[in-house]
């Protein structure tokens, strides 16, 4: 018999969402209608589907999606029949007209607004919004590892005074270690009595076991992408959770299930699965945000400067997701200061 | 010399009336805020004038001998105060996020037909975003090297700390204010405006990132035009520079970043998004009374 079976337990898949990061916004409508008959059958509770920066983000300064978001959102919507349609929305990308109310259309399920993580306040008129529509409103703190405790309290009960059901802490960094993720969530647990969500990546290789410490201390909202398909080197794998959940008996649902959606993954995109790379585990030590990898790597090798004395600059900088177009600037004025030392002989390479 | 009053006592009218008191075009003669405890108000004690305490509708007795206003209060509040003064002949710069006014970019009045100013006292001038104001003028000198314009993209990151409530309250106005700027300056329908808040301690200066797609392009001239427009833009804001010279994305895709950087009248430089729209605000009321000028001389 299982002991600590959690029927609240939401595993929350990702893979359609933060997996566009990893193939540079590139994830077809075919991809996302195979992947989605496959993972409608897995026992997810919602599948998460858009731009990696979510709705509205498609741009020359994050990428360009190959689909728009209505359209992978219809396809998706075609395709789950048990598993809710999940949408991530950042204010200053989408908007409530361009990108919430054709979303409510299409009919997604559940509406995540997301902030920095010091900028709670920022989601305001998009919360309210969905709940006048009466719609499921979830708040996500990005980059929540900023913030200490107390700090992160007040910005989850910004999001909660203007009607987020629940509050999910995204460690988009991959820097936080379980022993974080364990006091973090159940301070909020302990402290609002909400749901809250983890949503892990593995810079550190520790993001399944992020989930899990989440999940002790009281987390029911599991993010997880297939195959860990995510920015930088990747989400907490889900079937990886799944299957920790199941030998540990928190959970009854079969990891097996959730392989079928994994393998789909893993033959679409070989290329583009997710590693710890040094430069994730920089991204990750320097508490920068994982989906700028892929920029940092083009710009390094461009101006010709060291990978780990840009995500240091970029470190220094306090950069928050979004600020791509600044990494130019940052790569640009790093690679004069190098080129300087270079003619002194100096072996940047050490 | 032209005599106007600050409508709105917080930071950026605090800004404005230091501004004002160091102009050579205009006479501040007085603040109008709504507490008598605004520490904006006490600010300016002896400094001008007259202080008002209680709202416009209450000082409605002594603005005959007001030319113009500058309204820094609120985008509700605006609609209010235009409904007074529109009655009264009477000019005004809309700081605010209303819309009600025309939106004006001070370096492109008289290049685009959209920004002539009024030939009378009567007008309302909208100062759009700082977004908007930052992007202008560049997007305007860019298209001008490409033969066909398919989009344009304008991204902007500001400090946190100079991000006000309204702000953070409603981003959407934000970004379809400035998506409507940019429609209007490229003729572009494709246009797409984002706004992003960086919480770095100590704050970081405003950066603007403007992108453009399309056929035909001249980057060389694109570089030139751009500095060009770099001086007309420091004659009223002299912290605004080029930091990422134009460069190409891909064979049609061009782009380029500038750093505003605030003045510091009253705002800390930091607040180059706020300082933008003070500077925009002094300089299009100075053109708006220059045009009169031109208008009554040519009888």
């Amino acid at each position: 018999m299982l002991l600590n079976v959690d029927k609240d337990l939401k595993l929350y898949d990702v893979t359609l969402r933060d997996g566009n990061h990893a193939v540079r916004h590139q994830l077809s409508a075919d991809f996302v209608r195979k992947y989605c008959i496959a993972a409608d059958k897995s026992g997810a509770w919602a599948i998460e589907v858009g731009h990696g920066n979510g709705l509205g983000a498609s741009s020359y300064l994050v990428g360009q999606a190959l689909e728009s978001d209505y359209k992978l959102l219809a396809t998706a919507r075609e395709n789950l029949k048990q598993t809710k349609l999940a949408i991530h929305a950042i204010p200053g990308f989408a908007t409530i007209t361009k990108d919430l109310a054709p979303a409510i259309d299409l009919g997604v399920d559940i509406f995540r607004i997301a902030t920095h993580a010091t900028e709670a306040d920022t989601s305001q008129s998009h919360i309210e919004y969905l709940k006048s529509r009466d719609k499921t409103v979830h708040g996500v703190l990005m980059m929540n590892h900023v913030l200490g405790v107390s700090e992160l309290a007040l910005q989850v009960k910004t999001m909660i005074s203007f009607g987020a059901e629940a509050v999910i802490l995204m460690d988009s960094a991959g820097h936080l270690l379980p022993s974080d993720c364990k006091e973090r969530v159940g301070a909020l647990v302990e402290e609002f009595g909400i749901e809250i969500g983890m949503h892990a990546h593995n810079n550190l290789g520790v993001a399944a076991s992020n989930a899990t410490a989440a999940f002790e201390a009281g987390a029911r909202i599991i993010d997880g992408a297939s195959m860990g398909l995510g920015a930088g080197a990747g989400n907490a794998q889900l079937e990886i959770i799944v299957a920790l959940f199941e030998r540990v008996g928190f959970t009854d649902k079969s990891a097996l299930k959730f392989l079928p959606a994994s393998q789909i993954v893993n033959t679409s995109y070989q290329d583009n699965l997710p590693r710890v790379t040094s430069s994730s585990i920089m991204s990750g030590m320097y508490g920068v945000f994982s989906g700028y990898a892929p920029f940092v790597e083009a710009l390094a090798n461009k101006y010709q400067i060291e990978l780990g004395h840009l995500w240091a600059a970029l470190s220094e900088a306090n950069l928050v997701a979004g600020q791509e177009s600044i990494l130019i600037e940052i790569a640009q004025s790093l690679a004069v200061k190098e080129s300087s030392k270079h003619s002194f002989g100096n072996d940047i390479n050490e | 010399m032209n005599r106007v009053v600050i409508i709105g006592s917080g930071n950026i009218g605090t800004d404005l009336g230091e501004r004002l008191l160091q102009s050579p075009d205009f006479q501040l003669v007085a603040l109008i805020g709504r507490r008598t405890d605004s520490p904006g108000i006490k600010r300016f004690v002896n400094r001008v004038e007259w202080l008002g305490e209680q709202g416009l509708q209450n000082e409605l007795g002594r603005l005959d001998d007001v030319d113009g206003f500058f309204d820094a209060s609120s985008a509700k509040d605006h609609v209010n105060h235009w409904e007074v003064l529109k009655l009264m002949n009477k000019w005004v710069i809309d700081l605010t996020p209303s819309r009600v006014g025309k939106p004006i970019v001070p370096t492109l009045v008289g290049k685009l037909n959209s920004m002539n100013l009024s030939e009378s006292d009567h007008a309302n001038y909208s100062m759009v975003t700082c977004g908007g104001q930052s992007s202008g003028p560049i997007i305007y000198s860019l298209i001008q090297c490409f033969s066909e314009v398919t989009a344009v993209e304008v991204s902007s990151s500001i400090a946190s700390k100079s991000a006000g409530p309204a702000t953070r309250k409603n981003i959407d106005e934000y970004v379809s204010s400035t998506e409507a700027l940019i429609k209007e300056v490229s003729g572009c329908n494709q246009a797409k405006a984002i706004l992003v808040l960086n919480p770095s301690i100590p704050p970081v200066h405003m950066r603007t990132t403007v992108t453009i797609q399309g056929n035909g392009i001249d980057l060389e001239n694109a570089k030139l035009k751009v500095r060009e427009e770099e001086l007309l833009m420091k004659s009223y804001i002299p912290g605004f520079d080029i930091i990422t010279e134009p460069f190409l994305l891909n064979e049609s895709t061009l782009t380029m970043t500038v750093s505003v950087k605030g003045s510091g009248y009253f705002l800390p430089p930091f607040a180059g998004n706020l300082d933008i729209i003070n500077s925009a605000a002094v300089e299009t009321a100075r053109l708006h009374v220059a045009n009169l000028m031109n208008v009554a001389q040519r009888g």
